[in-house]
């Protein structure tokens, strides 16, 4: 029975890797980067102690969030995660703009079919919701909501990195 | 005359030294702000981080590393990685609301188009021919209406 290979961080602390390590579960042999980049971001120590102040069914997220974290910092050492979240507050606050700013034109739209052509087609609206939404309008709509979703949806630059297994 | 240590210093109970690296950005008056980058990154960690950055650069760096102590101190699962997984998600709800928006836009523009000109093609249905009117008020010249 052979023994089992150390996990990254054994093998990077170069000590014996025990069955209890608290690092093996979240740290295998076969990516030995990931261990690299927390341990030279928080340490190896401190990650052990958050880790052992953490229930075990949380420890896996922990670790994610700890690597994405030290990612961050190694790629953007001055600003780090908190680079990332300014960035993504901007594109909230243009997004959030632009939303406005359709919205807006919406109502101009709406305002300007306010005094309702007389139609053969369509009876007189109950309310002015039921008009908008009616179910003829409901399936006309379908078209063009199909059209709209692939294009002039703003692409995230940021490529979302899968955090979680 | 007594020079104060760091924040830094204090907490490591050791001589504050004129070149310390961490005394520009852990004042003595705010023990916390070391204490809490302390507890996440280590001393060590920290003293290694600014040195490898340029002067100028190092309180920004101090000032983030403070920020996302505090997150993790306060979230220690996810830490400020929480707050950038509500940002997405926040652009993601976002983009769709601006495409249905957007596609809303288009459909009643184009409606609106539409019963213009079904309005147009009805006015023009009662009109007299254009032959018969022009011929009596401007002969062979362009119709009058378009």
């Amino acid at each position: 029975m052979g023994g089992s290979s150390p996990c990254a961080s054994c093998k990077l602390l170069r000590r014996r890797c025990t069955k209890d390590c608290i690092f093996a579960p979240y740290f295998p042999p076969d990516d030995p980067h990931k261990f690299a980049m927390v341990h030279k971001v928080f340490g190896a120590s401190n990650v052990s102690k958050m880790l052992q102040e953490l229930p075990i069914h949380q420890r896996g997220d922990a670790v994610s969030s700890l690597v994405y974290e030290a990612n961050a910092r190694m790629r953007d050492p001055v600003y780090g995660c908190v680079g990332a979240i300014s960035f993504l507050q901007n594109e909230v606050s243009q997004l959030q703009m632009q939303l406005a700013v359709a919205q807006a034109e919406i109502l101009c739209i709406q305002m300007q079919q306010e005094p309702a052509l007389p139609t053969q087609m369509d009876p007189p609206p109950a309310n002015e919701k039921s008009f908008l939404f009616s179910s003829s309008n409901l399936n006309n709509l379908h078209q063009y909501l199909s059209f709209a979703s692939s294009s002039n949806v703003i692409q995230d630059p940021l490529k979302i990195e899968s955090l979680w297994t | 005359m007594a020079c104060t240590r760091c924040a830094a210093c204090k907490y490591l109970r050791r001589k504050c030294p004129s070149d310390c690296i961490f005394s520009p950005y852990f004042p003595a008056n705010n023990p916390q702000r070391f204490a809490s980058v302390h507890r996440i990154y280590g001393a060590s960690n920290i003293g290694k981080m600014l040195q490898q950055l340029h002067v100028h650069l190092r309180a920004e760096a101090a000032d983030t590393l403070h920020y996302e102590a505090q997150c993790r101190i306060q979230d220690p699962v996810y830490g400020c990685v929480r707050i950038i997984t509500q940002l997405h998600q926040q652009i993601h709800n976002a983009q769709s609301q601006l495409a249905k928006t957007q596609a809303e836009i288009v459909f009643f523009t184009a409606q609106a188009h539409e019963e213009l000109q079904e309005a147009a093609s009805t006015f023009n249905t009662l009109l007299p021919q254009q032959s018969d009117f022009g011929q009596s008020f401007y002969g062979s010249s362009t119709p009058p209406f378009y």
